[in-house]
């Protein structure tokens, strides 16, 4: 088998972050080599508490970095009503057992990418102020990263405002500078992420698999679709989970080489992604996935945590 | 039945041509007036088209010049789709007679306020005309019945990945009209651009051979091929959607939403925003998007009225 790849797990958990997470540790493709918080779900204090304690839960032991406590321009953006007071609201998780790394998070990566042999993809599940602060700090790293998998935006609509998706919307500026970095980037948006459905009876086999992480999953599910079937949806969007798929699974998704470009500014199209063919292409777009593959890859990944 | 009265405001263009033509022919609606504005060409080339249209078609319908330049904006034309005389280098005969002396906001005021709130306005080019009444006769939008434009898009554009032409060209004026309060039929990209004709429906057109058959056939010819081009099966005929709409809302489905434009842009100027798909709702519904045609069926009124003319 090859060497896994080595990859930095940039978020806000966040429920689907945590579960985005419990895939990401669960693959033998996969190797983490350091945790890094950013502010959006919830404040960066919170995020980082939060990352702490899901490593804490399913044995990430890569060091945990404190990022950027607020955007590159714009003020903070949180969002309680999907996660909760804590970010992380539901079931109970355990404290954090290992303190933070003293570096913060561009240094902490920045390291992680010299250290590493091969090159290493960066997963952003959140707002990309990190991963811009990273790529503006150390140009000369750009090389060392194979992609940047990450999850936000969305080619046709938005979520968090009618045109703009709430990763991209906190933070456009540093999504701009992402996308035009020259970087590979494969784009998990809303025109994907919205199809990751997990339904109810998904949580229930997720459940039965019985381990620790199994029933805290299943918890996690039933709190994030809690504010998703009160605006109609019929299953939890996974939408972070799908930027870890990318590189596990990418057989489960759909997508098309397209330009994307972010706008910053407007009445209502700040944070909108522009996905268009008139330029060269800079992201692999997801668009669509196979949801029922995707929901027995979540059964395989929490079984992976032990027996019930 | 009676017939639904129409003022429709347009920039002939190719497709504008099909709209008039069908409009007329079709015996749902009746045109009560047309304004002229400058998009696809010149206003004083759109007005001359609209003219030599009704000539051809052997109507009289009053027609009335409108804005030469958009609100704000410079102006540019359509020439690369429609042609230097907007019609695809068809020539027709010298109109036979000049535009009203009213300019096209305050004919339209008189008409709306002659029909009492049933008047039917029908937008296909630029929104400057309606923005401009709408600001000169405050009341006007109370004597509308509502606006059937063609314009704009739920999920992409044309002119740029994020707008479609018309609302590109004056996004002042499209917001201006999204903001008035008067409900709106949108017919955008969506459903415009699954109604098309065939090459073999365009070409059956022209089997018969009448003066109205002829101008048709030769003036689809340049864009069917810049359609076909873009990977479509056929000609596009954008124009012709809300005066289908009208007489035939059965072959149309279509959804309520909250639609502004967004005028403080570069990359997403003039991209008519719609919360159709978002999770976030603008909290009013503006609009009725119009997302799919029944295109067979389209295409054979369009085809039936061409023909028959």
């Amino acid at each position: 088998m090859e060497k896994p790849l080595p990859v930095l797990l940039d978020g806000d958990p966040g429920h689907d972050d945590a579960i985005a997470w419990m895939l990401a540790k669960a693959s033998p493709l996969l190797d983490i080599r350091a945790v890094t918080s950013v502010c959006g779900n919830q404040t960066i204090e919170k995020t980082t508490y939060n990352a702490q304690r899901v490593c804490a839960l399913l044995g990430i032991d890569a060091p945990v970095a404190m990022g950027k406590p607020a955007p590159l321009l714009a003020e903070p953006m949180n969002a309680p009503s999907v996660h909760g007071q804590s970010g992380l609201d539901g079931p109970v998780l355990p404290e954090p057992n290992a303190p933070l790394s003293s570096l913060r998070s561009v240094e902490l990566m920045a390291k992680v990418l010299q250290e590493s042999e091969t090159p290493v993809a960066l997963v952003p599940t959140g707002p990309l102020t990190n991963i811009a602060a990273l790529l503006l700090a150390h140009p000369e790293l750009k090389e060392k990263i194979k992609v940047i998998s990450l999850m936000g935006g969305g080619i046709t609509h938005g979520n968090w405002t009618p045109a703009a998706e709430f990763n991209i919307l906190v933070d456009p500026e540093a999504a701009k500078i992402v996308f035009e970095s020259g970087v590979p980037i494969v784009m998990s948006g809303l025109d994907v992420t919205e199809r990751a459905l997990i339904f109810p009876k998904d949580f229930e086999r997720i459940r039965k698999v019985g381990n620790p992480v199994a029933r805290v999953v299943a918890d996690w599910l039933e709190f994030f679709y809690g504010f998703h079937r009160e605006i109609g949806y019929t299953g939890a969007p996974l939408h972070d989970p799908v930027a870890v798929v990318s590189l596990i699974r990418p057989d489960l998704l759909t997508s098309k080489r397209l330009c994307v470009e972010i706008e910053t500014q407007g009445e209502y199209c700040r944070g909108a992604t522009i996905g268009h063919d008139r330029k060269p292409a800079n992201a692999l777009v997801n668009f669509d996935i196979d949801r029922d593959g995707f929901a027995d890859l979540l059964v395989e990944a929490v079984s992976t945590y032990g027996e019930g | 039945m009676a017939k639904l009265p129409i003022w429709i405001d347009c920039d002939p263009g190719v497709d504008d041509a099909a709209a008039l033509l069908l409009a007329h022919w079709q015996e749902e609606t009746e045109i009560v007036g047309i304004s002229t504005v400058s998009g696809n060409a010149y206003v004083d080339q759109t007005t001359e088209n609209a003219l030599k249209l009704c000539d051809l078609m052997g109507a009289s319908y009053p027609v009335y010049r409108g804005a030469e330049k958009p609100l704000f904006r410079e102006y540019h034309d359509g020439a690369e789709f429609h042609g230097k005389n907007g019609f695809g280098g068809a020539e027709l005969p010298e109109p036979s007679r000049a535009a009203e002396r009213l300019p096209a906001w305050d004919g339209l005021y008189e008409a709306a306020k002659r029909y009492e709130g049933s008047l039917e306005l029908v937008t296909l080019g630029p929104l400057t005309n309606i923005a401009i009444a709408l600001g000169k006769h405050p009341d006007l939008k109370e004597k509308l019945h509502r606006i059937v434009m063609m314009g704009g898009s739920a999920t992409r554009g044309n002119r740029t990945p994020s707008a479609e032409y018309n609302i590109y060209a004056d996004p002042e004026a499209a917001q201006a009209v999204f903001r008035s309060g008067i409900q709106i039929v949108m017919c955008g990209l969506e459903v415009t651009e699954q109604a098309q004709l065939t090459p073999e429906e365009i070409d059956a057109v022209g089997e018969k051979d009448t003066p109205v058959t002829r101008f048709f056939h030769t003036a689809v010819q340049d864009i069917l091929k810049k359609d076909m081009e873009r990977g479509r099966v056929g000609w596009c005929v954008h124009d012709a959607c809300p005066i289908a709409y009208l007489a035939h809302p059965e072959l149309f489905s279509a959804k309520e939403a909250g639609v502004f434009v967004e005028t403080q842009a570069e990359l997403t100027l003039g991209k008519t925003v719609t919360d159709l798909y978002s999770d976030k709702k603008f909290g009013i519904k503006n609009a009725l998007v119009v997302l799919e045609v029944n295109r067979p069926a389209f295409a054979q009124l369009l085809t039936t009225a061409v023909t028959h003319i």
